[in-house]
């Protein structure tokens, strides 16, 4: 009987923790305003490569965000009475960082679509604006509104509204998705595609920086619930939705967009008054540290790790063996850009780790799992009675390994780690995407800053080859002089 | 006067089904020059490498010194390792070291010796190997036989109290198998304790104070080099020698 009521008490016990527990997300819902109250600083996620909305400038040396969005934003801020904090990430990430909070709202001209309501809450519409088409100024007289384009190809931005709406409207044109605007102009001036869809505020402020091009009008009219555009935040942030759409309402009826519009544009032409790539040398110079930086810590990493990982592999105990083939069929089997955003979104769920942090931790140990097989294959190169000599002297295992086996493989596969370290350099900007600033991510800026699409690039491509012949010839001074020996 | 160094008790030694060592008892006393010979496959790699256990024997036992070595932990091992040198058909000489760093490496990585007393240590070898003016080559410059003298050097170096020797001659050029000879007939008469596997009859008639013929695993005969060179009991020691000495 005893036993009987003990067990029903700890049944009780046990519904009501978990009732607590499953009643937990309504609170929630609840605390998304005073949370960023309590913390005292409102993260804004955006993607600045749509000037006039979103775009960088340099001040004092420094990348900044600036744009119409970016001043809705720290009306909200300050409205709520806390600092305004800005987040870069490519538009296609934005919605993820929500998601995992890595920013509590997304302002970055972007469209609540259906499809997007269902992953998270938007504000009112703050601003509509009508869609244009941009075209190449000597083609502009074969166009009269969307309906020219039938049979041509059409860029717009992966993932946005206008994407959309060329699927929708354009059906007898064909789409080509790129990420960034910038890059959707070069892919128009060089007849990739005959028109680039974009809002009217931004391909004005193309047309006005580039005389090549030229404006022709969609024609389009859309029903503002999928024209316009809103603030996105986190599912169930209620109270913060409730707090933006005040902040909103005022800048209506004060009719404050134009006036950040005006500061906008006054920022875009003092961005553009030098366009010569030699101006913005401090960008691709701090994009250069960042991809150095991420580089030299990966190798040493990278090399420390894998090293680790080939003796677990190649070393006698099954367990440490087979997590060591694990990790290295894995990480060989999956791209990089997935462990650099699964890094980032996926751990940054658990504990908030930087951008800079995730790109490094990610391609530290993507190269591990590279630098483990070509270190295993120098080791296995070793002939056997290398390592039998050694042990009848009376080295210990260590001893035969640091002092006999791993000098001579390092010899045989310097070539083979020395084409990863160059390798690395260049595959680090995929650390881009998260929103470091390497050398990839500022040549995007500059092209956004400047309306120049190519000079940029052949910059970035210069500096690139600079890099990676450099290391290559200091990586051959050093086997040489091992050669020698 | 004599007195076992090794003890070797019930030696078996198998490579899956394939019984390489079957039941070895044999002694090897204090100062005792041992050639090993035999017909390729016999097993005499594989028992010289079960004495310092660079091979783990399947059952049995190997005494050094008085301490049973099967079951010994790899960092005990280490220490009567030190003790056994081991001189190899293909030299392993280490190519990424001088002559002079592959002759200091053990002792000072294992017996912590400082460098000059290493270094001092190392020039006395070479010159005893007749190859002081080496001591700054590396081993790819020099020939087989320099080669072969620099690895006996090196196990020298730890001082051991026994040397094994696999074919030491058997990857030279004709020429310069004197040589090499020359220095463990040296060594033989200075004392030292020697397991030899050779197909070098002249010299095991000269320097050996045993001759074992290996057999199937099994060593088949032994005794004094005259006897059985000139009056060996076994057929297949009979067989063996005729073929060998034909050549
Ligand atoms: N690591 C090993 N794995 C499997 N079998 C082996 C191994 N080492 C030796 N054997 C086998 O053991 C037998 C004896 O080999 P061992 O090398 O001891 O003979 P040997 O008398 O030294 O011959 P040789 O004169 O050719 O050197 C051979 O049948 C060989 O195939
Ligand atoms: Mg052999």
């Amino acid at each position: 009987m005893k036993k009987l009521l003990r067990w029903l008490m700890a049944l009780a016990v046990a519904m009501v923790a978990f009732v607590g527990v499953a009643a937990q997300p309504v609170h929630a819902t609840d605390d998304s305003l005073a949370k960023i109250k309590a913390k005292g600083t409102l993260v804004m996620g955006t993607s600045p490569d749509y000037a006039p909305y979103e775009f960088l400038v340099n001040k004092n040396g420094k990348n900044q965000v600036v744009g119409i969005d970016v001043e809705i934003a720290k009306k909200i801020a300050s409205d709520l009475g806390v600092k305004l904090v800005v987040k870069q990430m490519d538009f296609d990430s934005l919605l993820v960082g929500l998601e995992t909070h890595k920013v509590d709202m997304v302002l970055s001209a972007m469209t609540p679509t259906s499809a997007r309501k269902q992953s998270v809450d938007f504000s009112q519409i703050y601003y509509t604006a009508s869609q244009d088409i941009i075209v190449n100024k000597a083609d502009a007289k074969l166009y009269k509104n969307a309906e020219s384009f039938v049979g041509k190809k059409v860029g717009a931005q992966t993932g946005s509204m206008q994407a959309d709406l060329v699927k929708q409207k354009m059906t007898d044109s064909k789409l080509l998705g790129l990420t960034k605007v910038t890059d959707l102009i070069l892919a128009l001036k060089s007849h990739k595609v005959e028109g680039v869809v974009a809002e009217h505020p931004v391909a004005q402020a193309y047309v006005d920086h580039d005389k090549q091009l030229a404006i022709v009008k969609s024609g389009w009219t859309l029903d503002p619930e999928s024209n316009g555009q809103a603030i996105g935040f986190a599912k169930g942030s209620d109270t913060l939705v409730a707090a933006a759409n005040k902040s909103i309402n005022e800048i209506k009826k004060q009719g404050l967009i134009k006036s950040y519009t005006k500061t906008a544009c006054d920022y875009m032409t003092k961005n553009t008054a030098n366009t010569s790539m030699f101006h913005y040398w401090k960008f691709f110079a701090k994009g250069v540290e960042y991809t150095l930086l991420i580089t030299a810590v990966s190798v040493v990493f990278g090399v420390l790790i894998g090293t680790l990982m080939a003796l677990m592999r190649l070393g006698k105990n099954k367990i440490l063996h087979t997590i060591a083939v694990a990790y290295i069929e894995f990480v060989r089997g999956t791209p990089l850009m997935i462990q650099v955003m699964f890094v980032y979104f996926g751990i940054g769920l658990f504990v908030d780790v930087p951008a800079l942090t995730a790109g490094i931790i990610a391609v530290s140990l993507n190269s591990a799992a590279y630098v483990a097989e070509i270190i295993r294959s120098g080791i296995d190169s070793i002939p056997t009675g290398q390592t039998e000599a050694a042990r009848s002297l009376g080295l210990s295992t260590r001893q035969t390994m640091t002092s006999v086996v791993l000098p001579q493989a390092i010899r045989n596969i310097w070539p083979a780690l020395g084409n990863e370290f160059i390798s690395l350099i260049k595959e680090s900007s995929i650390v881009s995407i998260i929103g470091v600033t390497d050398l990839i991510y500022q040549l995007k800026v500059v092209q956004t800053a400047t309306y120049k699409g190519v000079a940029p690039i052949f910059v970035a491509m210069v500096i690139y080859f600079v890099l990676t012949f450099t290391l290559s010839k200091i990586l051959g001074h050093f086997e040489r002089k091992m050669q020698h020996d | 006067m004599t007195k076992p160094l090794i003890q070797i008790n019930h030696l078996v030694k198998k490579f899956g089904d394939n019984v390489v060592l079957n039941d070895i008892t044999e002694t090897i006393n204090q100062g005792d020059v041992i050639v090993v010979i035999g017909a390729s496959g016999g097993g005499k790699s594989t028992f010289l490498r079960s004495l310092n256990l660079l091979n783990q024997p399947t059952s049995g036992e190997i005494e050094f010194e008085g301490t049973n070595l099967v079951g010994l932990s790899e960092k005990e091992l280490d220490k009567v390792r030190e003790k056994m040198g081991m001189v190899f058909q293909q030299f392993n000489l280490f190519p990424n070291m001088t002559v002079l760093e592959n002759i200091k490496l053990a002792p000072m990585k294992v017996k912590n010796q400082d460098d000059a007393a290493a270094t001092k240590k190392a020039h006395e070898l070479l010159t005893q190997v007749g190859l002081d003016d080496k001591a700054d080559a590396y081993p790819t410059s020099l020939s087989g036989g320099q080669m072969q003298r620099v690895a006996i050097a090196r196990a020298l170096a730890m001082e051991p109290d026994v040397m094994l020797f696999d074919e030491p001659t058997s990857a030279l050029d004709p020429e310069m198998v004197g040589e090499v000879l020359k220095v463990m007939q040296d060594l033989a008469k200075s004392g030292m304790t020697m397991v030899i596997v050779t197909h070098e009859m002249g010299f095991a008639r000269e320097a050996a104070d045993q001759v074992w013929f290996m057999d199937q695993g099994v060593i088949a005969e032994k005794g004094e080099p005259e006897q059985i060179f000139t009056a060996p009991k076994h057929d297949r020691t009979k067989d063996f020698l005729s073929k060998v000495l034909a050549q």
